[in-house]
């Protein structure tokens, strides 16, 4: 085993593969940086170049991309509140806080810092531990995900603001229009109201573009003649508040550690995705956090989360590829492809017919993560003027990626005016106090949610016991209980403490005529 | 300045005549050919459209550039080719389940006849496949118990090919499966060989590895392939018809013949190619180069069966 992973170095070690990396790394940053192209349109351009080189160097440079390009998204969440990726959108939320504050060059290191070290982990637990986390991920069939996701569902109660309710309506909302389009299961059209583009659903990209980035920029617009709105973004002169400090890092590592294990848990079971896994990570985080009530507010601990959970995914999503050759999300699928166009299965097998690749790949990984955080903190010092760049100058360019972005994800010009209507609905959401967070979780899981359900059903048939006779389900029913209960609990508490600093003020008041 | 704008504009025109005069002279491909793949990057269209773009574009010295245009089952990409300009520079990977199913289930924009089929490149044998310890040992148990008692059949929705296929083989058998739709055929393979449902019917690019990995076992292929031997066949068992997917180039309707032409003959030399061959092989898919009238035929063919399938299902 050792002996195999020194070998894999030795073959990493070379010219080829470490330029190949170097470029996936770059080229991942940059396009999961820019919102609407993501990290899987960057593999697929890339895809065809992977023909004509070894396997080591095409398959570790797309694994490059991969990584990077799930990192890249959180730069343009944090410095502009455009999530590059939709596995950064929590990101965003916490992330475009501390740049308000004039800390971006934290939020960026946090990321960068819980990125790298949420993907080492789940690549050691890749190189060492695959095989058994393969055969428990197996186990997980459609009634255990059933029981996975209701769990996912109360991140709800950790990005809602101040009303559950407003949130829970939101959430509905989400799941609503998530069941517009052509049903996969069923083959019938729902909501599609005979128009034909709308068979396919409403695409991801404008919508999560729309809802949750054109707000802030009509916003802005609206303050233009304010004080706020001519305000620019300064950095924070004291190099403190731009750094993270091995203190920082310490004070969260138990997050990331923890994030990191959901997101290669997450990652292991075929078909949920680096956004289910920070969402989990995130609500556990909140959960277990001693101030929940700076989440979203610029919590480190909620960027750590986020971040670690969905580069965690990276590593564990070729858990079940290489062990169970089954592709866990769209990004492994393709570079399933790429394996097999080079002539490697990816199986079990390919431990012993392909031992020098697999492990060179390993050893390609881990360089990558290298690389990764070198190649990221360079660009951080140009990355943070951005920041301060005045709003007047930022926006339109933002309004401009908007567009550009919704349009490159699937060439439609329709998809454009799709950004444009949930651009008005999102703006709507804001003024009513509805939560675009929210809603996004319930678009995002309720399509999984009703395949596995409907798969359920089919299996159990009338043979009920079955959803209950399977540990998974009595582990994320009490998960799912105790993240409901300790939510509720901690908004009991929060209240008495308004309520007490209210009374303060009220009684101060009183004071003050007597 | 009007006048001066007017001459402007008359010449524009003219020079606009000239090129399009020209450009319809020229020998095709003058600029880039971009073929629609209507699902999503790295499923098997993608890739076999990939590796013949590629080859294609190199033969040509003209690029090729394959863009994913999912959706809607396929239906958002294949309108948009068949309402694309009849010029040869949009083509679209086209299959079963987009030019032949799709219509037969829902009201979609297009129809079989919208397009011209210009090549088929390769054929994947559908396949039954159980998980290794299953109690069926051959396809005739399966059949005796699926008749007696509810059997899960893994599929990838209830208007999809892999559904109208397995209940064309369902009803010439005699028995009725209960489907457990997954998102793709990688996804239900999961569910058998994870033990929660009892079969599924799925192509040789997602069961391959598993039985290679001795995890599952084929009972019965549309066809004999090397890959795996001692499998037997459909017609083995009395069902009549060809069961497979495929993967194909077609042009939106009203493209003219020497484009057509033209594609073909720099396929011919494409499907020559070793390298090509190899990735085909390597992907799990076999080569089944195919043009001209008579596979066009036989595509009609398919059209009717699954026409008639489609209309027993919906009853």
């Amino acid at each position: 085993m050792i002996e195999n992973i020194l070998q894999g170095f030795a073959t990493i070690f070379s010219v080829g593969p470490i330029v190949g990396i170097i470029i996936g790394v770059i080229v991942g940053i940059i396009f999961g940086a820019i919102p609407g192209i993501s990290a899987i349109m960057a593999i697929a351009i890339m895809l065809p170049l992977t023909f004509y080189v070894e396997p080591v160097v095409g398959i570790t440079m797309l694994l490059a991309v991969y990584k990077a390009g799930i990192y890249g998204g959180s730069i343009s969440a944090i410095l502009i509140n455009t999530p590059g990726a939709a596995a950064a959108f929590l990101t965003a939320q916490d992330g475009h806080a501390l740049t308000r504050m004039g800390k971006s060059g934290k939020a960026l290191c946090m990321a960068l810092y819980a990125s790298v070290t949420g993907e080492m982990l789940s690549t050691l637990v890749l190189i060492f531990v695959a095989a058994p986390i393969s055969l428990i991920s197996l186990k997980a069939g459609p009634i255990e995900r059933v029981y996975l996701l209701f769990f996912a569902f109360t991140v709800i109660g950790s990005v809602t603001g101040e009303s559950i309710s407003r949130g829970l309506l939101s959430t509905c909302l989400g799941m609503l229009f998530a069941t517009v389009g052509m049903s996969s299961i069923t083959g019938a059209t729902r909501f599609t109201f005979g128009i034909p583009e709308l068979m396919s659903g409403f695409t991801f990209t404008p919508m999560l573009i729309g809802v949750l980035v054109m707000p802030e920029v009509i916003i802005a617009i609206r303050q233009r003649n304010s004080a706020q709105g001519n305000l620019k973004l300064t950095v924070s002169p004291n190099p403190e508040d731009n750094r993270i400090s091995w203190r920082e890092y310490r004070s969260v590592l138990g997050t990331i550690i923890k994030s990191s294990g959901i997101g290669t848990f997450i990652g292991s079971l075929p078909g949920l995705g680096s956004t289910t896994a920070a969402f989990l990570a995130y609500g556990e985080a909140r959960r277990t956090a001693k101030n929940p009530e700076k989440f979203g507010n610029g919590s480190i601990r909620g960027i750590a989360a986020a971040e670690s959970a969905n580069n965690a995914v990276c590593g564990a999503a070729m858990i079940p590829m290489l062990t169970l050759s089954i592709p866990g999300d769209d990004v492994t699928a393709l570079l399933f492809g790429a394996f097999l166009i080079q002539g490697i299965t990816p199986g079990p097998t390919i431990f012993f017919e392909h031992t020098q690749v697999i492990y060179g790949i390993f050893a390609g990984f881990l360089l990558t993560d290298f690389f990764l955080l070198f190649f990221a903190r360079i660009g951080f010092k140009f990355w943070t003027k951005i920041a301060s760049v005045p709003r007047y100058y930022i926006f339109p360019c933002v309004t401009i990626f908007a567009f550009a972005g919704s349009f490159t994800t699937n060439q439609n010009i329709n998809d454009v005016l799709l950004l444009i209507l949930f651009t008005m609905f999102g703006f709507g959401m804001r003024l009513v106090g509805l939560n675009p967070a929210a809603y996004l979780i319930g678009f995002i899981l309720t399509p999984m949610l009703e395949q596995n359900m409907d798969q359920a059903v089919a299996i159990v048939g009338d043979n009920y016991s079955m959803y209950f006779t399977t540990p998974f389900a009595w582990i994320f029913t009490g998960l799912a209980a105790l993240s409901v209960y300790s939510t509720i609990r901690q908004r009991k508490r929060a209240k008495v403490k308004r309520n007490d600093s209210a009374c303060l003020e009220q009684g101060e008041a009183v004071a003050d005529k007597v | 300045m009007i006048k001066w704008s007017k001459k402007l504009v008359k010449v524009a025109a003219v020079m606009a005549v000239t090129l399009i005069a020209a450009s319809v002279h020229a020998e095709y491909p003058k600029k880039p050919i971009n073929v629609i793949v209507p699902w999503g990057a790295g499923g098997d269209s993608d890739l076999t459209t990939r590796v013949w773009a590629d080859a294609v574009e190199k033969e040509l010295g003209n690029p090729v550039v394959v863009i994913n245009k999912a959706g809607g089952g396929g239906v958002v990409g294949t309108t948009f080719v068949a309402n694309a300009k009849k010029d040869g520079y949009t083509l679209i990977n086209a299959g079963l389940s987009n030019v032949l199913v799709t219509p037969n289930f829902s009201k979609t924009p297009y129809d079989f006849d919208s397009f011209v089929p210009v090549v088929k490149m390769t054929a994947v044998p559908l396949g039954i496949i159980v998980k290794n310890d299953s109690p069926f040992q051959t396809f005739d148990d399966f059949i005796k118990a699926a008749k007696e008692k509810t059997v899960t059949q893994g599929s990838w929705g209830a208007a999809s090919s892999g559904t109208i296929l397995a209940s064309i083989i369902a009803d010439q058998a005699g028995y009725t499966p209960k489907y457990v739709h997954a998102n793709t055929t990688a996804e239900s393979m999961v569910s058998v060989v994870g033990g929660h449902i009892d079969s599924a019917v799925s192509f040789p690019p997602a069961f391959g590895p598993h039985i290679k990995a001795g995890r599952a076992r084929a009972l019965v292929m549309n066809q004999k392939m090397d890959a795996y031997p001692g499998v037997p066949t459909f017609g083995d068992y009395g069902i009549k018809g060809s069961f497979e997917g495929w993967s194909g180039i077609f042009a939106p309707k009203g493209v003219p013949e020497e484009v057509v032409n033209k594609l073909v003959e720099v396929t011919k030399k494409v499907m020559k190619d070793p390298k090509v061959l190899k990735a085909y092989e390597n992907m799990g898919a076999v080569v089944d180069f195919r043009y001209g009238e008579e596979w066009v035929k036989d595509l009609k063919v398919t059209y009717d069966i699954m026409n008639e399938a489609a209309q027993k299902m919906k009853e």
